[in-house]
């Protein structure tokens, strides 16, 4: 067989495909207790000041893990 | 005090209440005690390939609200008295199902059952959780294509952070089945292989059951395919039924039939 004849299976592109995807869901994964946690937030800040919704999202970038929390707030 | 299994999968059609119901036939067929219970609420699937949809009187969410005896709503199988059926209900929907109604439906049938097994509604929605809620273990069904991986990975994401188990610190057992696997297209490698699809999950191996279009015939007839004579699939639901049992059976490779003979005993009849 010449290298150049050589095409990629279908199986190895599907195993390649679904590393990466797999990967990427596992990151962007919520934790299970996201939306109790994002009512308890909106309660507490309610007492100050009106919100009009809480955004959370779990990031990361490289070794480093946040939450980063969006309040938006009533106009 | 029996197990409690549940048959689950990220996607739907990948045959999971295929395997649920050959495996309470096939673990029965080892002399245990099996009930085979149908979580998919709102869409009783499982009584059509058991072909016990007939006999279906009362179901599990009246068990659970206590408005019949459990001895009223199990179904015994007529193939083989040590597997009994609990029906799912078609009136009610996901939501209907609590926590603690479940809890104490799986310990009264873990009282009577070796093993209980629960044949959980496709995806990750509210009866998904509940259906592994109480699992000691789980089996997950995949197809070796990659929505269906893709979404069983999410499946055991969950499993690993919502059962009851893994909330008191123990660890839920975890297997994969790898269901409807071509030989000749994994040899071909247009077919992902099984180490392929273990090492992406993580998991370990149950089994592998190959194609089989007596799978297709056997639902229509309500009996399953562990039960017919000579099927690929059959034999191979009868080897897992026969691990989970405890006995050691070797793992048969499904995937390595070999081609290049089947394509010179074909070129001899060319």
């Amino acid at each position: 067989m010449f290298p150049w004849s050589k095409k990629k299976k279908s199986a190895s592109i599907a195993k390649d495909r679904l590393t990466i995807a797999i990967m990427s869901d596992r990151r962007n994964e919520t934790y299970p207790f996201m939306d109790d946690m994002k009512a308890e937030i909106i309660e507490v800040v309610r007492k100050y000041i009106a919100v009009k919704d809480i955004e959370i999202t779990k990031e990361r970038e490289g070794d480093i893990e946040a939450l980063s929390i969006d309040v938006q707030l009533e106009v | 005090m029996g197990i409690v299994i549940a048959v689950i999968s990220g996607k739907g059609g990948v045959g999971k209440t295929t395997a649920t119901a050959n495996l309470g036939l096939g673990i029965a067929m080892n002399g245990e005690k099996v009930v085979v219970v149908d979580f998919d609420i709102g869409q009783r699937n499982l009584d059509m390939i058991l072909g016990l949809e007939n006999r279906v009187v009362y179901d599990m969410v009246q068990v659970m609200d206590g408005e019949v005896n459990i001895k009223q709503a199990l179904i015994k199988s007529k193939v083989n008295p040590d597997l009994s059926f609990l029906a799912a209900s078609q009136t009610k929907d996901k939501t209907v199902l609590d926590s603690n109604k479940i809890k104490e439906l799986l310990d009264n049938l873990k009282k009577d059952f070796d093993y209980v097994i629960l044949d959980a509604p496709a995806g990750i929605e509210g009866g998904y959780e509940h259906t592994i809620e109480f699992a000691d273990a789980a089996i997950i069904v995949v197809n070796p294509e990659v929505s269906s991986i893709r979404d069983a990975d999410r499946a055991i994401g969950i499993l690993d952070s919502k059962s009851q188990k893994v909330k008191d610190g123990e660890e839920v057992v975890k297997y994969l089945i790898i269901n409807r696997i071509v030989a000749e297209m994994v040899q071909k490698g247009e077919m992902l292989n099984s180490e392929d699809i273990l090492e992406i999950l993580n998991i370990k191996l149950l089994g592998k059951i190959p194609e089989d279009r007596g799978v297709i015939d056997a639902s229509n007839q309500g009996k399953p395919v562990i039960l017919k004579d000579k099927s690929i699939a059959g034999e191979a639901y009868k080897r897992i039924a026969m691990r989970i049992c405890g006995k050691n059976v070797k793992m048969e490779d499904i995937e390595r039939v070999d081609v290049s003979f089947m394509n010179k005993f074909k070129g001899i009849f060319k």
